[in-house]
């Protein structure tokens, strides 16, 4: 079944015809965890770097933020069997507008701070595809990881 | 026909929009307009009256008791939200099938888009000195009406200028205008002058992709900024995408920093959140 990943949301599932969608990542970062043996994965779609600018809003909304939702999307994989060691990583999205100042730059600060939660806690990026200033939409099936990225006015890739 | 001549014609082809809305918005930017007098012109646009009240009794405002009428409704949600009510149902229709689909945006998402832009709009007004009440309201909405016209021109043109987008990194407008001759902030202008907008609503609507947009009338900056926000939270965006230009260094007059900026971001999702049920019922309303 198709089930949408709204933005700030994330869903894991271990169904395998559950295709997960995220639609329309702007400066937000599509994160898909799949853990092959188990066949569970996930997808995360959230829209800011940090959730220090508005803790509350962190607090009832983790997936709002990097730090607070990636953290608990790996943990919600957990609990449906997924290994970390064995999950398969693959990030996209981080456009940004055109600002040569480089105020606009909600999206590469997404991708740093991902980055280093991903480096502190061993994480490796199989796959991503980042920056730029395109549109992207993002699936996973479950039950058997393939990932598609779409580039909107650009086509459909395997990801 | 030439490229001009098509678009001239596609300007006059546009509906006009409803004038007793016109006239409503300016009335309810008065504080002493009565409900009377209110209730007087609008009584004269009879889809405008049934829109107003179908909207006030919906489950969006949950009010205790039905409304029947303008002075009803007046006293128990206030000029501001009036006027909105008034202002979207009277641009849904703009908005209907598959408007955007030359950009490659789904149905429904110009819509979304555009209510998304209002709305940032609204909660960045606070910020700027001299802007009319409902103007940046008006404006978030209708900033991008040219696309719904521009858009079978673009869809000619498609591949020419996604290449050109993405051979020179320039934005999506810039293009549109070396291609088409023209883009759709400029034929958006034209349309508000032709609605008979007011000349700092025109200029919004034409400027809002201006790269130095930030830095022009506090109007155009407002939409510029709201536009670049909810572009960047990727609401209702199609092939476009990011591809817009903008200097972030105008930002200094609005005395708020990218923080405060991404707290209006997560605003924004609860206030879309809230007005889903009004998104909704106007486009079922004119799509029938």
């Amino acid at each position: 079944m198709r089930q949408v990943v709204g933005i700030s949301d994330m869903l894991v599932s271990n169904k395998p015809d559950d295709v997960l969608v995220t639609y329309s990542l702007g400066s937000c970062i599509g994160i898909v965890i799949w853990d092959p043996q188990v066949r569970v994965g996930g997808l995360l779609h959230y829209m800011l770097p940090d959730s220090r600018i508005g803790r509350q809003r962190g607090i009832d909304n983790p997936y709002m933020f990097a730090d607070t939702g990636i953290p608990a999307f790996f943990r919600e994989s957990y609990n449906l069997g997924a290994l970390k060691s064995r999950l398969v990583v693959k990030a996209v999205g981080g456009s940004q507008l055109l600002d040569s100042v480089g105020i606009f730059n909600i999206g590469s600060r997404n991708y740093q701070v991902m980055r280093q939660i991903f480096d502190r806690n061993n994480v490796k990026i199989s796959r991503e595809d980042i920056g730029g200033t395109v549109n992207r939409t993002v699936s996973l099936t479950i039950g058997t990881g393939r990932t598609l990225l779409k580039i909107s006015g650009r086509g459909e890739i395997e990801l | 026909m030439s490229r001009l001549q098509e678009i001239a014609a596609l300007v006059s082809h546009v509906a006009p929009f409803p004038k007793v809305a016109i006239r409503v918005l300016a009335m309810l930017d008065d504080p002493a307009v009565t409900a009377r007098q209110l209730a007087e012109v609008i009584q004269f646009d009879q889809a405008i009256m049934v829109n107003l009240l179908k909207v006030c009794n919906s489950a969006c405002f949950g009010l205790s008791r039905q409304v029947s009428s303008v002075e009803e409704a007046l006293v128990l949600l206030g000029q501001e939200t009036l006027k909105e009510i008034i202002i979207i149902g009277s641009s849904a229709g703009f908005y209907s099938g598959h408007a955007g689909a030359g950009y490659q945006l789904e149905e429904g998402e110009l819509w979304k888009h555009s209510v998304a832009t209002a709305l940032m709009a609204r909660m960045l007004s606070r910020h700027l000195d001299h802007i009319g009440g409902g103007s940046a309201f008006t404006c978030g909405l209708l900033h991008d009406i040219g696309k719904r016209f521009l858009g079978s021109l673009v869809a000619d043109e498609f591949q020419d200028i996604m290449d050109r987008v993405g051979r020179e990194g320039c934005s999506f407008v810039r293009v549109e205008q070396e291609v088409l001759g023209t883009d759709h902030a400029e034929l958006g202008a034209m349309i508000f002058e032709k609605w008979g907008f007011a000349p700092e609503m025109i200029g919004a609507v034409r400027d809002h992709h201006r790269p130095d947009a930030l830095e022009l009338e506090p109007l155009t900056a407002l939409v510029a900024l709201s536009n670049s926000l909810v572009i960047t939270m990727g609401v209702g965006v199609g092939a476009d995408g990011l591809a817009s230009e903008i200097k972030g260094a105008g930002l200094k007059r609005f005395g708020v920093s990218m923080d405060q900026l991404q707290i209006y971001m997560v605003d924004l999702l609860m206030e879309l959140e809230k007005a889903q049920d009004l998104i909704e019922l106007n486009m079922s309303a004119v799509n029938g």
